[in-house]
């Protein structure tokens, strides 16, 4: 009997984990490139926003192997797998967060594209320079994000999929021998990182636009996956509570799902059992599940028609002026009116301030 | 008793019925279903069900050849109920064997039945150990269970020993089976673990003690009447003689350990040692390979002591290096019945485990599990006509298989399941003519090597059917009625696994008078009592309206999925589609416009307004930006 070094499952996973995370580290990487070091170049705020996303994503990883050792260390210590009682719970938040953050920054990326050249220089260069003090907690926390946006990205895929992978990898080496876990962990990752080096080479020198566009559509189909996941992963929580146990262990046919809630079961192509294999793959990218529960097909297309409504609505302000539906102003007194009846709280923050200017006002409501 | 001689040849049925009427008593018992409380393991008390206001229930006892009625109330207040007599045959009297929905309608609340039948068979006298127990709605385990003796004056080793000992063995559980069984059988459940019982009792207690005498021997009658666990019995210091199982006597046969399963009995003679200087344990150990967990603090052992000297301490029972028990297949009757010929007519039955549309798991015998009909199984074969002859008109779902007058009948049972499964047939007892080891696959009747059947076959009424494994049982068609031929573990009885036969239809027509106060308890239930399965007293044939199993679960995309997947793909597309024009496209005029005044803006407030307004401007940049 040869000895058995390479364990499938464990590649797949690995793979599956670091493609999810490679796609997003990729796309944020070209982005920076196309428009921070093309030819109105700004290569200090190139190269700080550069480092950000890999300290975003090392800093993950360092953060998820800390986990990810204090759970096996629990596991052998105490004898009880207690991230196995709630890794659901986890993955869904951990997946309904991602896909909410992918969704904002892949809108930004994509108007960002349409913004000429010396603008987002400009832009960035402001962000970098720019305080993360002054006015109202709130306020403090969010601008923090939205400097930092760069880092926490990387930093939440990369904490999700890696955690995925240690848990899983952890419990293969529990049942089989640690012999073939080492192998497939390494090519899953060399896999992982060529597939997104061809991504990120192939984004960096195709034509800003069209990359953009591209990406964007892949980020949205990774959170539109990863939205309806989350969904499912909290209701397969409550199966699995319903079961007594982790109902994938009792494969993918019957009592691996709620027939309830069944909207469509097959038997092949689960992509939690054994690392999923190329449904696995499948479920990073589109967040295809071999048993679909309402749950997760209907936020997977109510997902869908939030992003098309979204980007009609803000073609049409960005057209017009203002928002469907919404009472046309003469120009000057528009924004201000629009940003109040936004959001009151705002509103009475900014009345407060009588330097407020009109562009300060009129920014804002770009956000919305 | 005119009736059941009606199948016997002349000139043995009269000297039979000559004797029988020599010695025959009536033996009549009062029993009052009613629920009182217990505490058999002293770990929790819970109610059970008595008769007359005390459980453990009595012990019913009478000579071969016995008139036995039973006049039966049920005062149970929330249950209906039944009584079945385990191993008894019922020749003639199918209508007292006891199953709900198969023999009877079910003892409605405030109900009561007369059970009248004797304890003889057609060809021998029926002796030996047996149960009687409800067979209905998988209750019998709430309590209402217990030994059932015939004594038989013939009894061949009736000079071997000097005293009786009766010894029921149990598992035992602290909630109620409607409590139970909506938990066993759901969806959540998808496996069909069955529920583990909480202990293990003997004659319903625990650590019983049996005072015996030194150099005497013992007639031990020993009767599984639990719901799910089989049981390993051994006795320290003792070997046991099998001279009885399920009421066939047995040739003499030395065991140092054996294994009764649910609903088994075993006889056997047990002599004391000569000398009184200590005592000695015995142990029915629960078969623990049947239980899918093992919860924390579950005592499976029940130990008892064989006291020589009450003044002598009782010793703990010691470990046993493996449960090995004694193979019942080796057994020979006692009458050395030969072989029957070869079958008549052969029944396949597979048993699988599997899940159904509704997500909760069932048993199968083939691929149909069980659902009771509408009309009594019986009440259809009396009163479908000519029709009775076709299984059609019992319902595809009571798996009705019709036996001719005298057919020897071959039931080859395959186990696709991983677990054991002690199979029991109403109305007669088996030879067991193959009974494999586990994983020994299905039966393969071209291979000469599983077709080398023992000249004289043991017999019994429930055998086990070994994981993986298989057995071939025959037996003669000589007892009209309506027989269940199932599971004897009650959870899979829930979940299904059960097959009906329906043995000499046209002769139960002519010969059997269903008594007014059965089918007086159907009206007060509004359960009819005539035609086939469905209730359909006009075309027989006609099943529409039958009562049925869930369908089963999808076995892949259906166009619900389909239209689900569809409607997701086209979701998909056209948001990048609305993505891409939205990329594509320049920015807006007023876009632009704000964005130009935006900038400009920055650039001169850079420095003055930071302070205060600058803020609010960065906020905007940042968000570009992102």
């Amino acid at each position: 009997m040869t000895v058995n070094v390479f364990s499938v499952p464990v590649f797949f996973v690995v793979f599956r984990e670091t493609l999810e995370t490679a796609v997003i580290v990729s796309v944020l990487l070209a982005f920076l490139k196309q428009t921070l070091d093309g030819p109105s170049r700004d290569p200090v705020v190139y190269k700080k926003l550069f480092k950000q996303v890999w300290y975003g994503t090392g800093f993950g990883l360092l953060i998820c192997l800390v986990i990810g050792g204090g759970l096996i260390g629990a596991f052998y210590g105490i004898g009880k797998d207690k991230w196995s009682g709630t890794e659901y719970y986890w993955e869904g938040a951990f997946s309904i967060f991602a896909s909410l953050v992918i969704s904002i920054i892949g809108w930004a990326l994509l108007r960002v594209s349409k913004m000429q050249d010396k603008w987002r220089v400009k832009l960035a260069k402001a962000l970098e320079e720019k305080p993360v003090t002054t006015d109202g907690r709130k306020g403090a926390f969010k601008r923090w994000c939205e400097k930092y946006a760069m880092f926490m990205l990387p930093f939440i895929t990369v904490l999700r999929e890696g955690l995925e992978a240690v848990i899983f990898i952890a419990g293969v080496s529990f049942s089989s021998p640690a012999s073939a876990v080492p192998c497939p962990v390494v090519v899953g990752l060399i896999a992982g990182f060529a597939v997104g080096y061809l991504l990120y080479k192939g984004g960096a020198s195709s034509k800003l636009q069209l990359f953009l566009v591209v990406s964007t559509c892949l980020l949205y189909l990774v959170a539109a996956g990863l939205f309806s996941k989350a969904i499912w992963y909290f209701q397969q929580q409550e199966w699995n509570k319903v079961v007594g146990g982790d109902a994938a262990e009792v494969g993918a046919g019957a009592g691996s799902y709620d027939i309830d809630r069944s909207v469509w079961h097959v038997n092949y192509g689960n992509p939690e059992l054994n690392g999923g294999g190329g449904w696995g793959i499948f479920n990073a990218i589109f967040g295809w599940q071999n048993s679909a529960t309402y749950g997760s097909v209907i936020s997977y297309n109510v997902y869908w028609i939030a992003v098309i409504t979204g980007f009609v609505v803000m073609r049409y302000k960005e057209v017009h002026g203002r928002f469907p539906f919404a009472k046309k102003k003469s120009e000057a007194a528009a924004p201000l009116d629009r940003a109040g009846s936004e959001s009151s709280l705002e509103q009475g923050h900014k009345v407060g301030k009588t330097s407020a200017t009109v562009e300060a006002v009129s920014s804002k409501e770009i956000r919305e | 008793m005119a009736m059941s001689l009606s199948y016997f040849s002349i000139l043995p049925a009269l000297l039979l019925a000559f004797s029988l009427i020599a010695e025959a008593a009536t033996v009549t018992y009062d029993f009052n279903a009613t629920w009182v409380r217990a505490n058999p393991d002293g770990l929790f008390e819970r109610p059970v069900i008595g008769i007359n206001g005390k459980w453990p229930l009595p012990v019913m006892e009478a000579n071969v050849g016995d008139q036995v009625i039973v006049n039966f109330q049920n005062q149970l207040g929330n249950q209906t109920t039944t009584l079945h007599f385990h191993g008894l045959f019922q020749n003639g009297t199918s209508y007292m064997d006891g199953p709900g929905q198969v023999t009877q309608c079910q003892v409605p609340d405030g109900g009561s039945i007369v059970y009248n039948f004797t304890t003889y068979e057609r060809k021998a006298q029926q002796s030996g150990m047996y149960w009687y127990h409800s067979h209905h709605q998988g209750q019998y385990p709430d309590g209402i269970r217990a030994p059932f003796i015939i004594r038989d004056p013939e009894f061949p080793y009736k000079d071997k020993y000097d005293e009786e000992i009766i010894l029921s063995v149990s598992d035992w559980y602290h909630e109620e089976m409607t409590t139970l069984i909506p938990k066993f059988l759901y969806k959540g459940n998808p496996t069909g673990a069955e529920p583990v019982p909480q202990s293990a009792l003997m004659n319903d207690t625990q650590n019983l003690t049996v005072a015996v005498q030194p150099g005497k021997t013992y007639l031990f009658r020993m009767v599984n009447i639990g719901a799910f666990a089989g049981q390993y019995i051994w006795f320290e210091g003792h070997n046991m003689t099998i001279i009885e199982v399920d009421g066939v006597f047995t040739e003499a046969a030395e065991a140092s350990m054996i294994y009764i399963s649910a609903a088994q009995r075993c006889s056997f003679l047990l002599t004391t040692k000569n000398e009184t200087t200590s005592n000695y344990a015995f142990v029915a150990s629960m078969d623990t390979s049947l239980f899918d967990v093992m919860p924390d603090g579950l005592q499976w052992n029940s130990t008892s002591h064989l006291v020589y000297n009450k003044d002598l301490p009782l010793p703990e029972a010691q470990l046993v290096d493996e449960l090995k028990e004694f193979d019942d297949f080796t057994l020979v009757p006692f009458d050395r019945e030969a072989l029957y010929p070869e079958p008549d007519q052969t029944i396949s039955l597979d048993v699988i485990m599997d899940n159904l549309g509704d997500g909760k798991p069932y048993a199968f015998f083939n691929n149909i599990t069980y659902v009771s009909p509408k009309v009594p199984t019986l009440y259809t074969a009396m009163t479908t006509g000519a029709d009775a002859s076709n299984p059609l008109v019992y319902g595809e779902y009571s798996h009705p298989f019709v036996l001719e007058k005298d057919q020897i009948v071959e039931v080859v049972v395959n186990n696709l399941d991983t677990g054991k499964h002690p199979f029991h047939l109403h109305g007669h007892n088996f030879q067991a003519i193959v009974r494999s080891d586990e994983e020994a696959g299905a039966f393969d009747a071209t291979n000469a090597t599983q077709t080398q059947y023992p000249s004289i076959p043991m017999r019994r009424d429930t055998i086990v059917l070994r994981p993986n494994g298989n057995t071939v049982l025959r037996f003669k068609a000589n007892n009209p009625g309506v027989w269940l031929f199932h599971c004897h573990i009650e959870w899979h009885m829930d979940q299904g696994l059960i097959a009906t036969f329906v043995e000499q239809p046209l002769e139960m027509q002519k010969s059997l008078i269903i008594p007014d106060d059965h089918k007086a308890i159907c009206e007060s239930q509004k359960i009819p009592t005539a035609g086939n399965a469905a209730g359909n007293t006009v075309n027989f044939l006609d099943l529409q309206g039958q009562n049925k199993a869930p369908d089963p679960l999808p076995a892949g995309f259906t166009p619900r999925g389909i239209a689900a997947l569809a409607f997701s793909v086209l979701a998909a597309i056209l948001g990048c589609a609305v993505i891409t024009w939205y990329g594509l496209a320049d920015m807006g005029a007023a876009s632009q416009r704000e964005e130009e005044r935006r900038l400009a803006g920055m650039d001169g407030s850079e420095g003055a307004t930071r302070k205060d307004s600058g803020s609010e401007a960065s906020d905007t940049k940042v968000h570009s930006l992102d």
